[in-house]
């Protein structure tokens, strides 16, 4: 499986390779706009991604979020989950900016490699800002009543916080 | 919404770092994270790069549209109705695969065009109800497929996570990489469980309209031609056209 994971890049910058050599259209120039679009993209997430990050640093050193794993570490430990995952798991659906920061905070706090950073890895990479995407694509539609896409979001975002805590011990053998 | 956040994270921070007596190291916090940011930021913006480039350099090469032919007949099973009648569908189904690669520029505005597709097409459709019957049809309200655009999109459909293979190699990760294939399992399921969670609440709240259908579906065809598409879709129109009754 890990021997999967790793050959992912190769394969991909070797196709991209065969494709700018197999044809005559300028493939590299699509890769320098694309490249451009990426780098303002980047440049505009760094304002949000600045409040947030103080925001997140704030929480973990003022202590609050070590009361709140504290309280609920029984519950966490009974469902699976760890609970240093709580953070995200409270910021994922809002923006990707919030998500980001706490992700990277919790890397930061627990380490890359450990159940909660392996965890949050998984969750972050199979879950997405569900409030701020279903709002996008209903105000664009100009629907007003939303029915059951709400809960419909939530059972899946809650599917996979479970889930990627299961596949987190199936995968790197955690207990 | 990112004020609120921020403010009520400020907040609540703020009043335990008074009562736990944290106040220096709060203190620091907002200096660091500030700073943090800048290093983030930077850690990212290459990968974003290199990665947006790579992407649009695969869209240029038609990988897009390849993935969506793949796609389609997956995706007539999630959207019936879409499908059926031929609106949105095309979108829709480029929606999808550029998500599937990442290109969340190309992605949104793609959904959107569906979106606005399918609300014509509602539209029309009540039109030709309501001369049928004296009932009203209410517009306010989102249609099936809609929800189900909606919901797969808000649960991740990324094949290559990027962002968080860049942020775990800036966290030291001894393998940034590991988490590849976890992803792709937990981003199928939640897919494949977002549409049969779709499918299944549409049956369950059946809406009152649907007595109609049988009688004034007719509408739709005529629609279909004049659905705008986006970008380069046209010469793939002629297929959903086809698949339309």
């Amino acid at each position: 499986m890990s021997g999967i994971s790793a050959s992912v890049i190769p394969i991909i910058m070797f196709s991209v390779a065969l494709i700018i050599l197999s044809s005559n259209k300028p493939h590299f120039d699509a890769f320098l706009v694309g490249a451009a679009e990426g780098a303002k993209t980047c440049a505009k997430l760094l304002p949000s991604l600045c409040a947030l990050l103080v925001a997140i640093e704030m929480l973990f050193a003022s202590g609050a979020i070590d009361v709140i794993e504290e309280y609920l570490s029984d519950f966490t430990e009974v469902v699976g989950i760890p609970s240093g995952m709580l953070p995200l798991i409270l910021t994922r659906p809002v923006s990707g900016a919030a998500s980001a920061a706490t992700f990277s905070e919790l890397l930061k706090e627990y380490g890359a490699d450990s159940y909660t950073g392996l965890c949050a890895s998984i969750l972050m990479g199979s879950s997405d800002t569900v409030i701020y995407i279903l709002s996008v694509y209903f105000s664009a539609a100009g629907v007003k009543r939303t029915r059951y896409a709400f809960a419909a979001a939530f059972i899946v975002m809650l599917f996979s916080v479970f889930f990627s805590a299961f596949l987190c011990r199936l995968f790197f053998g955690f207990a | 919404m990112l004020g609120k956040c921020f403010s009520v994270i400020c907040i609540i921070s703020v009043i335990f770092a008074i009562v736990t007596k944290n106040i220096s190291s709060l203190s620091n916090a907002v200096v660091d994270g500030a700073s943090r940011a800048v290093e983030l930021s930077l850690s990212l913006l290459g990968v974003m790069c290199l990665w947006s480039g790579l992407m649009e350099l695969l869209r240029s090469a038609g990988v897009v549209k390849k993935i969506a032919q793949i796609l389609r007949p997956i995706l007539r099973l999630a959207f019936p109705h879409a499908f059926k009648t031929g609106i949105g569908a095309e979108e829709i189904t480029m929606n999808i695969s550029a998500n599937m690669l990442g290109i969340g520029n190309a992605a949104t505005p793609l959904a959107i065009a569906a979106m606005k597709a399918m609300r014509e097409g509602q539209i029309e459709d009540a039109n030709v109800v309501n001369r049928e019957s004296v009932e009203d049809v209410d517009l306010d309200v989102a249609t099936d497929d809609m929800i189900t655009l909606a919901v797969l999109n808000s649960s991740s459909l990324d094949l290559l996570p990027t962002t968080i293979i860049a942020l775990r190699r800036a966290a030291g990760s001894a393998d940034p990489y590991s988490i590849i294939v976890p992803v792709w399992i937990c981003s199928a399921a939640g897919s494949v469980l977002a549409v049969l969670l779709c499918r299944f609440f549409a049956v369950l709240f059946r809406q009152k309209k649907r007595r109609h259908d049988s009688g004034g579906r007719h509408g739709y065809t005529r629609r279909v031609d004049s659905v705008k598409s986006n970008g380069g879709l046209s010469e793939n129109m002629n297929k959903t056209r086809a698949g339309a009754p």
